[in-house]
């Protein structure tokens, strides 16, 4: 796998070639909604594509702040996001460890249940769901956005993984020392599955940010809204301002990129020792 | 280890401090004041909400009224969903569209409002009929408060241009489909094009109604023929842009109509108000524009024309009936009516006094023309109340974009649609 | 042999770690399921009692040309978008993992279609493929294609373009999931591998797809769950047109749910999503025990 060889320089440019390639089509978006945000509605749909606009309207920025609350919806989002995004890698990789490590009764069959309800679309269970959080009072509140993002299925699966490829004769030698499961879960499990952690924090950070529907079903007043209905917010019936949606949504997109940007280098850890570089 | 030890701890503190603020209730309401929650959406866009409640919180100091936004694109949706399981927090509800006011009913949802009407003297014929077509069984569960129709909206400046006559009132769909492909010119960043059809299937499938012999719930839809072939062919002869190509960039007709790229284009009534007041702003490269009447099928009185109404009704779970429907009754009524007017906006009730407010409201084109085309002969609702209109339209709209896409020729189209809906009406 | 009682306390502790997760997951998610379950042989609006359907909600699927449609597209759909997603995210995960130049903003640049607006998204990808005016198809007719593809707006190709797409706006995020997976491997494997003089397919096969069995169990788990729960990207590009060329199943949960108020239907179809993502999990799991053993 080493691409420093010296009879493997055309593959290395052939690669670089295809990732240029690549990396230059999945920018296109990002691209065009900054270009789109410095558009008047009008222009924001015209053929061919205008990427660099003529009279960049910059305006859009400022104005996405006095249109709508938006500080109070990032703020609302935040908060959200954060907590989430912690239960959720609390209680995951805590559970992930019992059903990759530990045999006890059912487990499998737990397990399976576990990965069959994400099957379940949402659609599906909305009205449920919606009326049983009613009668529990939590319409209209955060938690209830945090008790439905924050016990997710979905992180249980991805760390138990992770926890998977982990070699058991690590726990075993550890137990013979006498040390406990949890210390075993935090001095072992923990350290070990950082980059695991990092997408588990990437991905439900991700989620919870750009969630929609959930909030515009639980989140009626305004001062509890979250940024996505407010990018909706700009989207009327008779008419759809574009160049608004797009500011705002190039802001919404600021926090996710930092904190991919600043968790994606625990994507490194194993290879800092010797990892595929061979 | 450490490092993931701080991040916790002050994630944890975070959380704390958030969650002592995020459990503040609000206030609790004034004593003796009844507190009424209205269902609609896009507050920020909407320019009549405002006065409505000003006006009417004036009249009644003892009323507040609350808003509750759940945003245009969802709102049927949402509403049926919060009003599930009879929860009496909504008092007063906003109808969108027919279907959703079909299941509302359906779903028992909804005052019925024939006492309240007949104890208050709610004058029915104010509304031109349109209370009749959303009568179910005789029983009326909202009062319309807006009133929208279809018009042919024309951008005046390319006429003069192409030294051609504007177009008329009393128009039949062989003059339009004339001056359509009279009005195409250019070709690349100068093409203007004759006409334009948004990619509803109202837009062009219902043409067919116009005509008072069919209906679109009817189960038989061989009448669409004649109006298919005239929007493909001009749709082939590139006389309107092409609907797939319009579909898959979303293109929004306002976007354009302002461009100066197309000379006529049918479009709903509430477009008014937006199309004065971006041009007021110099967001537009069209500056003068005219409105007349809907093309009309030969032997049918112009003016003729397809609406959608908005209207208000009470939730059945309601705990203040008395309140909302006072309420519903002020701004569905000639008071509201004004109010509505004002902001550009067609109401309800329809009077002389209504419309001279309308199109005596700044940018307002100021021919006479323009004028008499707000006066409607008759209108049929874009979808007429029927138990399974809802179902209806989810076929309707597919085949008709199959149809438009040229996925499938008009006659197999139709076939499709007889089929399908014939299949539905059977169940 | 360990005691009854020290059997017990294990088992105790087991189920001390799934606890916090579990029970927020099971009063949340777990009840309305089961919930939804329960109404798929109801009918119910929502509103009004509910009444006793016994089997007719899954009886009438069989006559019901909208839910045959989404079904057979749903089908197509994964069967297009599954395979082509893990090789890509694979291929792409083990190149970034590499110590290639500016490897950061290539990660980076992978990740964005996943996070970008969807509106955003779906805009850039409709105008690309654009049939009449977009580059790609003004690039074939330069190219000397006679007949250029109708993408989104011809019934043969509009599946074609959501898998694409699907596959273009995934690829980062199943991509990110083989990379945390490729730290986990052993990096003695590779040197013990290398010094054995393979090359750098065998390595890839015989070190790095073995050693990534669990997380290609999960991402292969993953998509067939997404791809089989596909609604917003079909919202996006087509609204499940032309006609019924791009109508899924969760689309028609939707038009049963929320259009005609008929939450019985809507959730016998559901079950019949669920079994058919049961039934493929199972056998991936399966796999997973024999492969992994």
């Amino acid at each position: 796998m080493q691409v420093q060889n010296k009879n493997s320089k055309p593959i290395a440019l052939l690669l670089y070639t295809l990732l240029v390639i690549s990396a230059l089509a999945m920018l296109l978006p990002f691209v065009w909604m900054l270009s789109a945000s410095l558009k008047l509605d009008k222009d924001v749909f015209t053929f061919p594509i205008q990427w660099i606009p003529a009279n960049p309207r910059w305006e859009n920025y400022s104005e996405i702040w006095t249109m709508i609350p938006l500080l109070t919806f990032i703020k609302n989002t935040a908060k959200l996001t954060i907590i989430v995004t912690f239960l959720q890698l609390l209680t995951s990789s805590f559970a992930a460890y019992a059903f990759a490590k530990l045999h006890f009764k059912g487990r499998d069959v737990l397990f399976l249940g576990y990965v069959a309800t994400i099957a379940m679309p949402w659609q599906a269970y909305m009205v449920p769901q919606f009326l049983m959080m009613r009668s529990f009072h939590l319409n209209n509140t955060h938690l209830a956005i945090i008790f439905l993002q924050a016990f997710s299925a979905f992180g249980v699966f991805l760390m138990r993984q992770f926890y998977m490829s982990v070699p058991d004769e690590l726990c075993e030698a550890a137990r013979i020392d006498g040390m406990s499961e949890y210390g075993i879960y935090a001095k072992i499990m923990l350290p070990l599955s950082v980059p695991a952690l990092s997408t588990l924090t990437i991905f439900t950070f991700v989620n919870t940010w750009n969630d929609f529907l959930g909030p515009l079903l639980y989140l009626t007043r305004t001062e509890l809204k979250t940024i996505q209905i407010g990018l909706r917010m700009f989207i009327g019936q008779y008419s759809s301002e574009y160049g608004l949606i797009m500011a705002a949504s190039v802001v919404a997109l600021i926090p996710v990129v930092i904190v991919f940007l600043s968790l994606q280098r625990f994507f490194v850890q194993g290879v800092a020792t010797a990892g595929l570089k061979g | 280890m450490k490092k993931v030890l701080t991040i916790v701890l002050v994630l944890s503190l975070l959380m704390g401090a958030v969650f002592a603020n995020g459990t503040k209730e609000a206030a609790p309401a004034q004593a003796g004041v009844t507190t009424l929650k209205w269902a609609l959406w896009d507050i920020a866009s909407t320019t009549y909400y405002e006065p409505l409640i000003t006006a009417y919180e004036a009249a009644h100091p003892d009323i507040k009224i609350e808003m509750l936004d759940l945003g245009s694109a969802d709102f049927m949706t949402m509403l049926q969903t919060q009003l599930s399981g009879g929860d009496s927090s909504i008092d007063v509800v906003t109808i969108k569209d027919i279907p959703g006011y079909n299941n509302l009913v359906k779903r028992n949802l909804l005052l019925n409002l024939n006492d309240k009407i007949a104890s208050e003297g709610v004058d029915l014929s104010l509304y031109g009929g349109t209370t009749d077509q959303i009568s179910v069984d005789g029983k009326l569960y909202g009062i319309p408060f807006r009133s929208d129709f279809w018009l042919v909206y024309y951008n005046k400046d390319l006429f003069d241009k192409a030294g051609v006559a504007y177009p008329t009132n009393d128009m039949t769909f062989a003059q339009y489909d004339a001056l359509a492909r009279k009005m195409t010119s250019g070709m690349g960043a100068d093409k203007v094009y004759g006409a334009h059809y948004h990619t509803w299937r109202s837009a062009v499938q219902l043409f067919g109604i116009l005509d008072g012999k069919h209906t679109i719930v009817d189960g038989t839809y061989d009448f669409l023929k004649p109006y298919y072939e005239m929007v493909l062919g001009e749709q082939k002869d590139g006389i309107v842009q092409d609907y797939a190509t319009l579909k898959t960039s979303s293109t929004h007709y306002s976007g354009v109509f302002y461009n100066n790229s197309v000379a006529m284009m049918n479009m709903g009534s509430w477009f008014i108000a937006t199309l004065i007041n971006q041009v007021a702003q110099g967001n537009t490269e069209v500056k003068n524009w005219g409105l007349v009447k809907y093309p009309h099928a030969e032997g049918v009185t112009p003016g003729t024309t397809l609406g959608t109404i908005t209207s208000l009704g009470v939730s059945n779970a309601s705990k203040k009936k008395d309140a909302a429907f006072d309420f519903v009754k002020f701004v569905t009524g000639p008071e509201g009516a004004q109010i509505v007017a004002k902001t550009g906006t067609i109401p309800a009730i329809k009077n002389e006094g209504v419309i001279q407010i309308i199109a005596s409201k700044p940018g307002f084109p100021t021919d006479s023309a323009s004028r008499d085309a707000l006066q409607v002969a008759k209108t049929y609702l874009e979808m007429p109340l029927h138990e399974k209109s809802a179902e209806i339209e989810v076929v309707l709209n597919q085949v008709h974009d199959e149809i438009m896409t040229n996925n499938i020729s008009i006659d197999a189209g139709i076939a499709k649609m007889n089929e399908q809906v014939q299949k539905i009406l059977a169940k | 042999m360990p005691s009854k009682k020290s059997q017990l306390k294990k088992q105790l502790v087991a189920y001390s770690f799934i606890a916090p997760n579990f029970i927020g997951f099971a009063v949340f998610t777990m009840v309305p399921i089961i919930f939804a379950i329960a109404l798929s042989f109801l009918h119910w609006d929502g509103s009004n009692p509910m009444s006793w359907a016994g089997v007719s909600n899954f009886v009438d699927l069989f006559d019901d040309d909208q839910f045959k449609a989404s079904l057979k597209n749903t089908i197509v759909y994964s069967l297009g978008t599954v395979p082509l997603t893990l090789i890509c995210s694979l291929f792409l995960a083990v190149i970034l993992n590499q110590g290639i130049k500016a490897r950061n903003f290539f990660r980076t640049v992978s990740f964005f279609p996943y996070v970008a607006s969807l509106v955003a998204v779906a805009a850039v990808w409709n105008m690309i493929f654009n049939p009449s005016k977009g580059p790609v198809n003004m690039m074939l007719y330069k190219l000397g294609f006679s007949s250029v593809p109708g993408w989104a707006a011809d019934k043969n190709w509009a599946m074609i373009t959501i898998i694409l797409f699907s596959v273009w706006k995934y690829m980062g995020y199943y991509m990110i999931i083989y990379l945390a997976g490729l730290q986990g491997i052993n990096p003695e494997l590779y040197e013990a591998a290398n010094l054995d003089g393979t090359n750098v397919w065998q390595r890839f096969r015989f070190v790095t797809i073995p050693q990534l069995s669990a997380t290609t169990f999960f991402v292969l788990v993953m998509l067939t769950i997404q791809c089989f729960k596909v609604y917003d990207i079909v919202y996006m590009v087509t609204q499940a047109g032309p006609g019924t060329a791009t109508l899924v199943l969760v689309y028609d949960i939707y038009n049963k749910a929320f259009i005609s108020w008929n939450l019985g239907s809507a959730s016998a179809v559901a079950i019949v999503l669920f079994l058919l993502v049961l039934i493929v999990t199972l056998v991936q799991f399966n796999g997973e025990k024999r492969f992994t053993n």
